[in-house]
């Protein structure tokens, strides 16, 4: 019903309560805002949890929103203060972790080193300070511009360039340490 | 490796990761509009005093009936502190909500007050309810005689709430308009506006 529609029209009906729209809205950003949180947190059930309150509560406060601004870069906002309030909420109630299963498997002609390479860069980025990961998933994940990460992160467009630079450098070293402790 | 070999692998493992994640988010849409129901986006005051000036709208004159509606409300505002001053008025006390009719009514928001006979031995009291999206609203109770208060603004609507005294949940307010059953437990409903004690 809502799929030809542009976005500004299922937002003004959204804020006349058609919740429907909003139904669209949700299909169109759920994955990036799904990806947003899981690279983030690194822990599913956590991701799954902060996307569904992401988009509640944006509905919520739709009259916040200025329609003359990018919507994903304010819906990306709420997801990431939830992540951030999540994992100052882990610090203190830690979760066994668990492993990201994939439930899609591999393509059986990728090499099997490539799927380790995704493994380890994966592995990686879970030990990054979260000052450097949030800004390398919505760069990689999300592909925003510095300035959009810069706005989401309420961060200085200079010091995004610098984690994501610094993030990269670090995410090599510590692949390239995996792959020695392997190899030994 | 190279730097820019970092970045293909990270986005593609990023990609591949939530491709095999995202079942959950297979129905999500449909759970939310489920769960929203009939609520509409929270107002907020600029746009009630909009809403106010709606008919006029699209003219010049719109402009000065914003102004002039704001500087209304403050006027009204400002006699009814300046009475409250003079002649101040003790919250009632019982179960319930009274509400505080004088409030400037061309904002449409009303102060409600929530009032709560706890045990003298209860230490946290608070509101919690979808005016606040059910986060704890603290209630005081500054004489220690077991009368808990907060008033906290509302537009007209309908209202779903609940307290919890030292954490247990008391959901069955005598004064409410009527009483459901959520989640396994009572709430309280009250009407504010049309139709309901505030009107």
């Amino acid at each position: 019903m809502y799929r030809v529609q542009d976005e500004v029209s299922l937002l003004r009906a959204s804020l006349e309560g058609e919740t429907e729209a909003w139904g669209e809205i949700i299909s169109r950003y759920k994955d990036a805002v799904f990806g947003l949180c899981l690279g983030f947190l690194r822990n599913r059930a956590d991701a799954e949890d902060i996307t569904h309150d992401a988009f509640v509560r944006a509905y919520v406060n739709l009259r916040r929103y200025h329609l003359d601004k990018r919507f994903s870069t304010w819906i990306f906002t709420i997801a990431a203060n939830l992540c951030r309030n999540r994992l100052r909420y882990r610090k203190n109630h830690p979760v066994a972790e668990m492993p990201l299963h994939l439930s899609g498997g591999m393509d059986p002609a990728r090499s099997l080193e490539l799927e380790e390479r995704h493994d380890r860069v994966r592995a990686a980025l879970g030990q990054l300070p979260y000052a450097y990961r949030a800004p390398l998933v919505l760069r990689f994940y999300n592909d925003l511009a510095y300035r959009e990460i810069s706005e989401i992160l309420a961060i200085p467009e200079g010091t995004v360039k610098t984690r994501i630079h610094r993030g990269k450098a670090m995410l090599k070293d510590l692949m390239e340490n995996d792959e020695e402790r392997d190899q030994a | 490796m190279k730097r820019t070999d970092v970045d293909e692998i990270l986005r593609d493992a990023l990609r591949e990761e939530v491709s095999g994640a995202r079942a959950c988010l297979d129905d999500l849409e449909e759970r939310i509009v489920a769960e929203l129901g009939e609520r509409r986006p929270r107002l907020r005051t600029i746009d009630w005093i909009r809403q106010l000036v709606a008919p006029t709208r699209g003219a010049r004159f719109g402009q000065f009936a914003v102004v002039g509606a704001t500087a209304a409300a403050f006027l009204v505002v400002g006699l009814f502190a300046s009475r409250l001053l003079d002649h101040p008025e003790q919250p009632a006390v019982g179960g319930g909500i009274r509400l505080e009719t004088a409030q400037a009514a061309r904002t449409g928001m009303q102060d409600v007050l929530f009032v709560v006979p706890a045990p003298l031995a209860a230490t946290t009291v608070v509101v919690v309810g979808d005016f606040n999206d059910w986060e704890a609203t603290a209630l005081s109770d500054e004489d220690g005689d077991g009368i808990w208060t907060t008033t906290i603004p509302l537009s007209p609507g309908r209202y779903e709430y609940g307290f919890l005294i030292d954490g247990r949940w008391w959901g069955e307010d005598p004064r409410a308009d009527e009483h459901v059953q959520s989640f396994g437990e009572y709430s309280s409903v009250r009407y504010i506006g049309r139709g309901g004690e505030g009107g």
